[in-house]
């Protein structure tokens, strides 16, 4: 950590020139060994908003704060279009696909399920009667129950307006998200 | 002189009202923050600033420009909803929903595979018995 007297000044206030106080709202954050971490959020969103939403914030959440902050920046200035709004649309397709996998996997079992109480008359009558079961049965309420799951998520899930003006990312974006998503890990520790 | 977007004949965009200057037929904000959606400019104001979302806009194509504006737009909105994750937190909530998803898809797939053959071995077993 940066800071006060004859410490080395934190990362925000080497590139801002300026004299690093013993109450400087940057220092607990943007320690001086990683310069780029500050860099990277001033040119995003500038040191004078994040220092007005740091102080906007009990102390407790301001590490969370700033480690978003630089997450959302490194996206942005990997991807200046889409941020990180392009891994959420990447992730809303994601979710879609499974549930629609899952809905049509959950029929099949049904199918099974519904062929298993009938009589068994002939292997071929079974493979026929498959098929029909399972038309219907994507078509049931099925599927309509696993989209209701989908608008719980939240606003981004919600945000019709997302959904209508987006185009989708680009397939840089794409590849590099899927490369950073399929790590399980990330989940809870986006910035570690 | 007019044009489709807004300049100093017209309304000024909202951006221009905001910041309470001239709107020229120049003004890179116009196209894309009309006046009556004042909100969306101050909110991206309020967490990139203006000259942040200009220097934004000039990197791009002209073509992806609306589409930036947008993204940044969301992610402003998101971050004034939630000061501490913004729109991180919709990231994180998405990633879990997909292993819960994964989860219970290879779950259901292994109950679909356990299905199927006991249907099969049943079959088998009742055509083969007509047939003896």
């Amino acid at each position: 950590m940066g800071g006060p007297g004859s410490s080395s000044p934190c990362a925000s206030c080497k590139l801002l020139r300026r004299r690093c106080a013993k109450d400087c709202i940057f220092a607990p954050y943007f320690p001086p060994d990683d310069p780029h971490k500050f860099a990277i959020v001033h040119k995003v969103f500038g040191a004078s908003n994040v220092s007005k939403m740091l102080q906007e914030l009990p102390v407790h959440q301001r590490a969370d704060a700033v480690n978003s902050l630089v997450f959302e920046a490194n996206a942005r200035v990997r991807d200046p279009v889409y941020g990180c709004v392009g891994a959420i649309s990447y992730l809303q397709n994601q979710v879609s696909q499974l549930q629609m996998q899952l809905a049509v996997a959950q029929a099949e079992i049904l199918c099974i399920q519904m062929q298993h109480e009938q009589p068994l008359q002939s292997h071929h009558q079974v493979l026929e009667l498959d098929q029909e079961d399972k038309a219907l049965l994507l078509n049931s309420n099925n599927i309509n129950n696993c989209n209701n799951d989908n608008n719980n998520l939240g606003y981004a899930m919600s945000s019709g307006q997302f959904n209508s003006n987006f185009a989708s990312p680009s397939s840089i974006m794409q590849m590099q998200m899927q490369m950073q998503m399929q790590d399980p890990l990330k989940q809870e520790s986006l910035w570690t | 002189m007019s044009s489709s977007y807004s300049n100093y004949t017209n309304s000024p965009c909202a951006a221009c009202k905001f910041l309470r200057r001239k709107c020229t037929s120049h003004c890179v904000f116009a196209p894309y923050f009309p006046p009556e959606e004042p909100l969306k400019f101050a909110n991206v104001h309020r967490i990139f600033g203006a000259s942040n979302v200009s220097k934004i806009l000039q990197e791009v194509a002209p073509h992806q420009r609306e589409d930036a504006v947008n993204s940044l737009a969301y992610e402003a909105e998101a971050r004034l909803k939630d000061p501490v994750y913004g729109c991180v937190g919709a990231i994180s909530v998405l990633q879990r929903e997909v292993l819960r998803l994964q989860r219970e898809l290879e779950e259901t797939n292994a109950d679909l595979m356990r299905c199927a053959s006991y249907l099969g071995g049943e079959a088998a077993s009742a055509y083969g018995g007509r047939r003896g």
